[in-house]
């Protein structure tokens, strides 16, 4: 490590950071990050790195050293000669494409998991999310072969409603999930209903997108107000089936 | 000697026969106990307790979900005599789904030998597990694709209408013809222009295989079978295969990323025609065509599945041309329109722009489903017409469903032509109005709009149809000189540093020395 110039260790940490965002993102996940989200990321990456590396003043000098060196030291003319001509002109090109009026949507950033509201409306009854149970779940340990049954006329539903967006496998990926924007929610990722109780998805299954509060775009998003097609019970066993099929479990309160 | 040789020459023979043979996967053996257990987890949704497609899911699915019993099966590879699918097609099925319909492809959750597991279990539905599957397709020798071998195949495609007697001249599906499946169901000829819709893949050698087997279940013949007038030799075949590959149309294609229509500055006036030739300028944006599942009544079977927007501007107007492949033009009243309609009752093809009437100014847009009553939103619908009534055009504000109202059209026209099965629309309106209830366009912001298209064909009318969540459109604004003097004053200025820093960097140099 000691081999490798300050300034050159610089440029590989933040390079290195940009291109493992660009492969986690674009490639990995096939989620891109949009360019201005991004760039605040990776000025704050730099700045933070810069930071350590000048913390002390030898550090400084090591990191300006090389910069120093082209101007100072006779040795180099040849490759001041290429950087002075060259960064007038990358710089010159880096303020014209920016000044050029971009066709870039947009950004639009939205709460995929707003805070639920304390109590809602629901079937022209209040219901009081905090302590509002899913009155089947008492069945998995009372009455197993019960609970199997409701488990499995909430697949039907599913199927019948659902699976759409959602997909077959819970994965978000139904048939028309590449035509919505938000995107259909991914049952089977730890960071969706895993982390949610299931008075919440009750709340964001009866109300739908149109029920969502302002920080979380209702105007977007492609959720049905489920309450006008399925009865109270159907979303229960709705519910049961999403924890059952992907192997999750709901959060409880103690947790 | 001679029986060295000829030990030798069976080695050979041998190894050139399993070398010309398909790449095939190792196949496992299917344990279909375990195969039993996933399928009553997974599969029941759609295909039934009994592989009878009837599950509770089937309803509302099209194509509905495959009736194992039936032993058809569409994905084959066995030549065209023989009933029985490899065991590699059911598994390859099951791995990549079917691409097109509600049936995903399992390789990212199950296993290879799960899915081994589902091929012996669905196997018995027909009584596969006990027969042998019968000889694969003959594939001779592939022939490249190139430019003269397209041409054949695009002649041997139109000779007697072999392929275009339901696929369209044009490949998009769009002949007159009311063809069914084994079950009764409709079904519609592949819109050969939309690869991603083939049920296996648009590989060349997949094509090469349909074309020779045929899809079972379906209409679609074995072009492979003697006893068939259009028989192709295995050569034609794959001349037909690389014509079918050729027509992959790549403008209809959705790219996630493009959300954005840039409208195009022109001089003079904007297009009042759908082929005036201004349009070859403009940059194509493609979106996705979702069914309406989100209010009374809903639309589980559309047919229309693409919009292709393009959009210039001029001084005073704006014109957005608006395009999307329709198997059928519905025109109430027409005898062969009404033949091929389905259900009995025929609308009229409709589309329409949505647009807020005020462009916001934070995040919020109106509700992307006709708006809502703090944010309404003008639709701009264009319809067919009938045999009677000429195409129409309406001017509408809505403010959420049911709540739409007609306004005077004055500043909005529209005009449509149907050509082997895709409709073009051109609207055109001029960007300032003096209504209060129109939106006002103009240059260099970006403006919320989305699409909804509908298929009289297919029973599509009111709530019955397809549409676009919320994309953007943004006029270009005027180039100014600002980039380049912006960049001349950037270059200038570090010059001006380097030079301040070589004087200063020189003058310590000079010391040391």
């Amino acid at each position: 490590m000691n081999k490798i110039p300050k300034l050159l260790q610089l440029i590989l940490v933040v390079g290195g950071i940009y291109c493992a965002f660009v492969l986690v993102f674009d490639v990995i996940l096939q989620q891109v990050i949009p360019n201005s989200l991004l760039n605040m990321y990776m000025f704050f990456i730099a700045a933070g790195v810069l930071a350590v590396y000048t913390f002390t003043e030898e550090g400084t000098e090591e990191l300006l050293a090389p910069i120093k060196a082209l101007v100072e030291n006779p040795d180099k003319v040849r490759t001041r000669n290429i950087v002075f001509v060259l960064t007038p002109l990358v710089v010159a090109a880096y303020i014209y494409s920016q000044l050029l009026p971009s066709i870039e949507a947009p950004v639009e950033l939205r709460s995929i998991h707003p805070a639920p509201p304390s109590s809602v409306k629901i079937y022209g009854k209040r219901y009081d999310l905090k302590t509002l149970e899913n009155p089947y779940r008492v069945l998995e340990t009372e009455d197993p072969e019960k609970f199997r049954e409701l488990v499995s006329t909430g697949a039907d539903i599913y199927i019948q409603n659902c699976h759409f967006c959602h997909g077959d496998k819970l994965d978000g990926q139904g048939p028309y999930a590449a035509g919505l924007n938000p995107v259909p929610l991914n049952f089977q990722d730890v960071g969706t209903i895993a982390q949610l109780q299931e008075s919440f998805l009750f709340w964001r299954i009866a109300t739908g997108g149109p029920g969502l509060p302002d920080e979380a775009a209702p105007w977007i998003s492609s959720m049905p107000i489920w309450q006008d097609f399925l009865s109270e019970d159907e979303i229960w066993q709705v519910i049961l089936y999403l924890y059952d099929y992907t192997g999750r479990r709901p959060r409880s309160w103690e947790e | 000697m001679r029986a060295s040789e000829m030990t030798k020459l069976i080695l050979l023979l041998s190894i050139v026969t399993m070398a010309s043979l398909p790449p095939m996967a190792f196949s496992l053996d299917g344990d279909s106990e375990s195969g039993e257990r996933i399928y009553l987890k997974r599969c029941v949704g759609c295909h039934g307790v009994d592989g009878d497609g009837l599950g509770p899911g089937s309803e509302r699915l099209i194509p509905p979900p495959r009736d194992f019993t039936s032993g058809m099966f569409k994905i084959m590879s066995t030549a065209f005599d023989g009933y029985i699918p490899q065991d590699q097609d059911i598994y390859e099925m099951i791995r990549i789904g079917m691409p097109g319909t509600a049936m995903p492809g399992w390789e990212d959750i199950l296993s290879e030998q799960n899915m081994w597991d589902l091929v012996a279990y669905i196997k018995i539905f027909p009584g596969f597990d006990e027969e042998q599957a019968g000889p694969a397709v003959e594939y001779g020798e592939p022939i490249p694709s190139s430019a003269e071998s397209i041409e054949k195949g695009r002649e041997l495609f139109l000779q007697d209408d072999r392929c275009s007697e339901c696929h369209g001249k044009d490949g998009k599906g769009d002949a007159i013809k009311r063809l069914l499946g084994d079950n009764g169901e409709r079904t519609w000829p592949r819109n050969l222009t939309k690869p991603w819709t083939f049920r296996h893949s648009n590989d060349q050698k997949d094509i090469f295989t349909r074309i020779s087997v045929g899809i079972p279940g379906t209409q679609m013949p074995s072009f492979a079978d003697p006893g068939s007038k259009k028989m192709l030799s295995v050569e034609d075949r794959w001349h037909v295969a690389n014509y079918v590959k050729s027509l992959a149309k790549t403008v209809r294609v959705v790219n996630a990323e493009n959300t954005v229509i840039k409208s195009l500055r022109v001089e003079g006036s904007v297009p009042a025609e759908v082929d005036d030739e201004i349009w070859e300028q403009a940059i194509p944006s493609s979106f996705f065509l979702v069914p309406q599942i989100i209010v009374k009544d809903r639309h589980f079977t559309p047919s229309n599945d693409t919009v292709t927007v393009r959009s210039v501007f001029s001084a005073d107007e704006i014109a957005i041309l608006l395009e999307w492949d329709d198997r059928t033009k519905s025109l109430p009243g027409d005898e062969d329109a009404q033949k091929i309609a389905d259900p009995e009752v025929l609308h009229q093809d409709m589309v329409s722009i949505q647009l807020p009437i005020t462009v916001p100014e934070g995040m919020e847009k109106p509700y992307f489903v006709k708006g809502d009553t703090e944010n309404p939103v003008n639709l701009w619908q264009w319809a067919s017409g009938t045999t009677t009534e000429p195409q129409s055009t309406s001017l509408v504000k809505a403010a959420g469903f049911g709540t739409e109202t007609e306004l005077a059209t004055d500043s909005l026209k529209a005009s449509g032509a149907y050509e082997s099965g895709t409709w073009r629309v051109v609207f055109r309106r001029s960007l300032s109005t003096e209504s209060s209830d129109d939106l006002q366009i103009q240059e260099g912001i970006f403006i919320p709009i989305a699409f909804s298209a509908w298929d009289g064909s297919n029973g599509e009318s009111g709530t019955k149809n397809t549409l676009t969540t919320w994309y953007w459109i943004t006029l270009e604004s005027e180039s100014t000189a600002l980039p380049f003097i912006g960049a001349l004053i950037a270059l200038f200025l570090v010059i001006g540093l380097e030079m301040l820093w070589l004087r200063n960097g020189a003058g310590r140099r000079n010391p040391s020395t």
